[in-house]
């Protein structure tokens, strides 16, 4: 996989292009700049790192600072068939902007700025590299949020947001990134520039937006996107219920949404992750499970449904802790996510699997999961989150240790390959909000099933030389 | 190997995080690129550790991109200080003959002019007068950027230590902190700058020293007696000993807000956040307006750790946008308190916004209000 592809002709002939392009300073071919600017944030790289291994390299990296010069230089990309991998904040945790085939890494942390907001739509546009905060930032001096509240807020950009179909903490009330868009701007492989119009809703076909949104940068670059504001809430009230088993807290969660209630923030922490993240911090019975809410709004609209959860949850067995956890989650919300020394140590590594499924299956997709990935010796402990009306997500984190770089990267690969089954067979979904990049890429045909012929089929026509992204996705692998 | 055990878990442990606190690392903002990043500058060490990959020279300049602000470590934690690494990797660096060649008019300058401006050495505080006074003698260690740069700062230091009763003396021959030498790697040199220093203040006869450059600051009472210099007296910041005056500080009304820049030597490396702040709201009777990024969370104002001196339009990329803060806020005036601060970000700041030093701030007061000093 380090072999990197383009013979040094062709490499200094499309490094001479995009110079012209894109203007010296911001075109690298140093060795140091490629190794830095290789990774996302996905574990097996991160312990590859760690192990003191070397990633696939691209051989250019690129930072465009304008549509025009996106498509200037996925026009001279294409024109050598040359593979292309869109880098936003690169935080993704699914090996994503990998250049596992070398080619073009094209950045867009140049492109940061704000375009526009329109206070009477209550709309922002924005380009694809603004990371996250940032904007966060830019719109609550205006009096808004985006509603958008993923814990890589950080570090990941909106362009980033977007290729994985991103949701946020408080995506039960607000959506996810594919809610929470109208409007997009995208570059084709071929450098055409392409726009959907940002309006509520339409009935003119079918939704092109929703084909870019989540396509990992196999189908273009995204460069720009409209996304919805809301009112900063007037309140956001935490509470807190632990159960004594998986089985009612969920039951709980359902009949709130059954309610008619849309709390903003719907956690619950089965026994192993209640017994990781709040026993240290409150009086909680050992095997239960917490639930942590948060409600936003105005005070009125707070109060009505704060009672009404509290009351479903009592009736389900829920024993009420205040707001005391839920709060201490959403202030600590960032910590879990630093190194430490007992997650780094040795050939230490974990992860996520964040699948999502409706309420018929979820505890049944939970218990098989759980079981399957086990059974390679990982500690698992999972929480429900992201919770809707029909259903929700389950982040199922595994860890494991072991001796030596060989059998830790293939018992993760087996607790992926178990677990992701185990998923699928239970009617689950492998993915609510990292995407597929390449840590899942190899399972994308039996998750999609039929459908996969149509995003195959799609990819051929957008991207006939196979250049974007190539290997992510299920799409552009090369034997 | 340079770094212990410790450090080296560390390096490792950043080398590969999620990028927790790149956002507020300056020189992201002004690369935008992943190499002149925190976790950046740890993975190549890192890597050089595990000998994975050796430290080619645009690795170097990675390291020495760095501003050493540690603003990274406010959002570390696990508090990992990539200053202290960066610094302790460039120290070595420097043993080795492997340092960017820009330093080197820097570096010739301290050495032959122990300034890093160029500027003859007998003219450093020549200019500087100091009254007559019988109050308590103190020693008013000027710093090269006050000497050279910014005047107006060391002459309204000057005029409002004496109008506070203090006998002021400048050192006849006080040569530069070695701050912009310790801070790139040139400890030899900067000791060389260190024992004089420590010699002619400790043969001066006074109750304490006075600084107003936050560089010269740090490197006075935490670099010096690390390297086993002492100084005799108590070395304070202006900032401090306005403070412990508060009471006789003047009053006026000034048009508009202040908001108040935090010099990274002086708050998140000497943790000093209130006084200057609590000086501040006296003289201006309350008109202080924050910065949504201060105390242990302000950026720094791009100056820092040789990055002007090498990268001087990424330097000032880092200023633009501190100014841009700045002004945010409706602020009228922009005060620091540190001299190579305000000479950048009055740089970036042009005639929108008055960028003016603590003394300056108090020298005003003084001017425009009519409480008498004692
Ligand atoms: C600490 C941490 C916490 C996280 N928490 C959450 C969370 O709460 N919710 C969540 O959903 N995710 C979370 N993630 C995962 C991840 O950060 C997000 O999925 C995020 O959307 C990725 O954005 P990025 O800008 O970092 O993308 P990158 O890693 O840069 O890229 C991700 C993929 O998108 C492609 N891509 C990037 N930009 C573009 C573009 N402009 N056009 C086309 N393709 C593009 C890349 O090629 C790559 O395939 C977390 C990750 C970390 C490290
Ligand atoms: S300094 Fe701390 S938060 Fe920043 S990258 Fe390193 S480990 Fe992460
Ligand atoms: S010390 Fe400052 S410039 Fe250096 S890595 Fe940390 S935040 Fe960035």
């Amino acid at each position: 996989m380090n072999e990197r592809l383009l013979d040094s002709k062709t490499k200094t002939k499309i490094a001479k292009q995009l110079k012209g392009i894109v203007g010296v300073e911001h075109i690298t071919t140093q060795e140091t700049d490629i190794v830095l600017n290789a990774h996302d944030a996905w574990p097996l790289s991160e312990a590859k790192i760690r192990a003191g291994e070397m990633l696939p390299l691209a051989d250019i990296v690129v930072f465009p600072g304008s549509t025009e010069e996106v498509s200037e230089v996925l026009k001279v990309a294409n024109k050598n068939k040359v593979p292309v991998t869109p880098v936003g904040g690169g935080a993704g945790t699914c090996g994503g902007t990998l250049p596992i085939y070398g080619g073009i890494q094209l950045d867009l942390k140049r492109m940061d700025k704000v375009i526009n907001i329109d206070h009477k739509s209550m709309l922002v546009s924005v380009e694809a590299g603004m990371v996250g905060i940032d904007l966060e930032e830019e719109v609550n001096r205006h009096g808004y949020t985006l509603g958008h509240t993923p814990t890589s807020m950080r570090a990941s950009n909106v362009g980033g947001f977007l290729a994985t179909r991103s949701g946020g903490s408080m995506s039960s009330l607000y959506g996810k990134i594919e809610d929470l868009t109208l409007g997009l701007e995208v570059v084709l492989a071929d450098g055409s520039i392409v726009r959907t119009k940002a309006v509520p809703r339409h009935s003119v076909g079918p939704d092109l937006r929703e084909l870019f949104i989540g396509s990992e940068g196999t189908l273009g670059v995204i460069t720009e996107a409209t996304l919805r504001l809301f009112p900063i809430p007037e309140e956001r009230r935490f509470r807190s219920m632990a159960f004594a088993d998986v089985h009612s807290g969920l039951e709980a969660i359902r009949l709130i949404f059954r309610a008619g209630i849309t709390p903003s923030v719907v956690r619950f922490y089965d026994p192993e992750d209640t017994a990781m993240s709040m026993s240290q911090h409150f009086d909680v019975e050992e095997g239960d499970s917490m639930l942590l809410l948060a409600f936003d709004g105005a005070p009125e609209k707070v109060d009505h449904e704060e009672r009404v959860s509290v009351e479903i949850c009592k009736e389900n067995g829920g024993k009420d802790f205040g707001d005391g956890p839920s709060k201490r989650w959403w202030e600590h919300r960032y910590d879990m996510y630093y190194p430490t020394k007992f997650t780094t140590a040795g050939f230490s590594i974990g992860d996520t699997i964040d699948i999502v499924a409706t309420y018929d299956k979820l505890e049944n997709v939970y218990h098989a999961m759980k079981t399957a990935m086990e059974a390679h010796e990982a500690f698992v402990m999972s929480h429900f989150s992201h919770m809707y009306q029909n259903g929700g997500s389950i982040y199922m984190i595994f860890f494991t240790s072991q001796p030596d770089a060989e059998t830790a990267w293939a018992t993760y690969k087996k607790i992926w390959d178990d677990g992701v089954a185990a998923c699928l067979r239970e009617g689950g979904t492998m993915s609510h909000q990292h995407g597929v990049g390449l840590s899942r890429s190899t399972y994308t045909e039996d998750e999609l099933g039929s459908s996969f012929q149509v995003l195959k089929k799609i990819k051929d026509v957008l991207d006939p030389n196979e250049i974007m992204n190539p290997g992510k996705l299920g799409l552009g692998v090369q034997e | 190997m340079i770094y212990d055990e410790d450090i080296t878990q560390q390096i490792r442990m950043c080398a590969a995080c999620p990028k927790m606190c790149r956002h507020v690392c300056p020189t992201f903002l002004a690369w935008r690129s992943e190499s002149p990043t925190p976790h950046g500058r740890a993975l190549l060490l890192h890597q050089e550790i595990t000998g994975t990959r050796p430290l080619d020279d645009r690795a170097i300049e990675v390291l020495y991109q760095c501003l050493e602000c540690s603003h990274c470590l406010t959002w570390c934690l696990p508090e990992i200080d990539v200053a202290d690494i960066v610094e302790t990797r460039r120290r070595q660096l420097v043993e080795e003959g492997r340092f960017p060649s820009g330093l080197n008019p820097m570096v010739d300058s301290i050495r032959t002019h122990h300034n890093p401006y160029k500027e003859p050495h007998e003219k450093r505080t020549s200019w500087l007068k100091t009254p007559k006074n019988d109050g308590r003698s103190l020693v008013y260690f000027t710093g090269c950027t006050a000497a050279y740069r910014e005047n107006g700062i060391a002459e309204d230091a000057v005029s409002v230590l004496s109008s506070l009763g203090y006998q002021v003396d400048i050192p006849k021959d006080e040569w530069c902190c070695g701050s912009p030498l310790l801070r790139t790697g040139f400890v030899e040199d900067a000791l060389g700058q260190a024992r004089h220093n420590v010699e002619i203040l400790n043969g001066m006869d006074a109750e304490e020293i006075v600084v107003t450059c936050p560089g010269c600051y740090r490197v006075l009472t935490q670099d010096y007696p690390k390297h086993g210099l002492e100084i005799n007296k108590p070395v304070r910041h202006i900032a401090e000993l306005l403070q412990s005056h508060l009471k006789s500080l003047p009053e006026f009304e000034i048009e508009g807000p202040l908001t108040f820049h935090d010099g990274c030597h002086l708050g998140r490396h000497s943790g000093v956040y209130e006084q200057p702040r609590e000086v501040i709201e006296r003289v201006s009777k309350g008109a202080l307006v924050e910065m949504e990024r201060n105390r242990d969370n302000a950026m720094c104002c791009g100056n820092g750790a040789g990055l002007r001196t090498l990268f001087p339009e990424h330097a000032k990329k880092i200023g633009a946008e501190r100014v841009r803060q700045a002004e945010r806020t409706g602020a009228k005036y922009l005060v620091t308190s540190c001299p190579f601060c305000k000479n950048m970000l009055e740089s970036q700041a042009k005639d929108r916004l008055i960028v003016l030093d603590l003394p300056e701030l108090v020298e005003m007061a003084k001017k425009r209000s009519h409480v008498k000093t004692d």
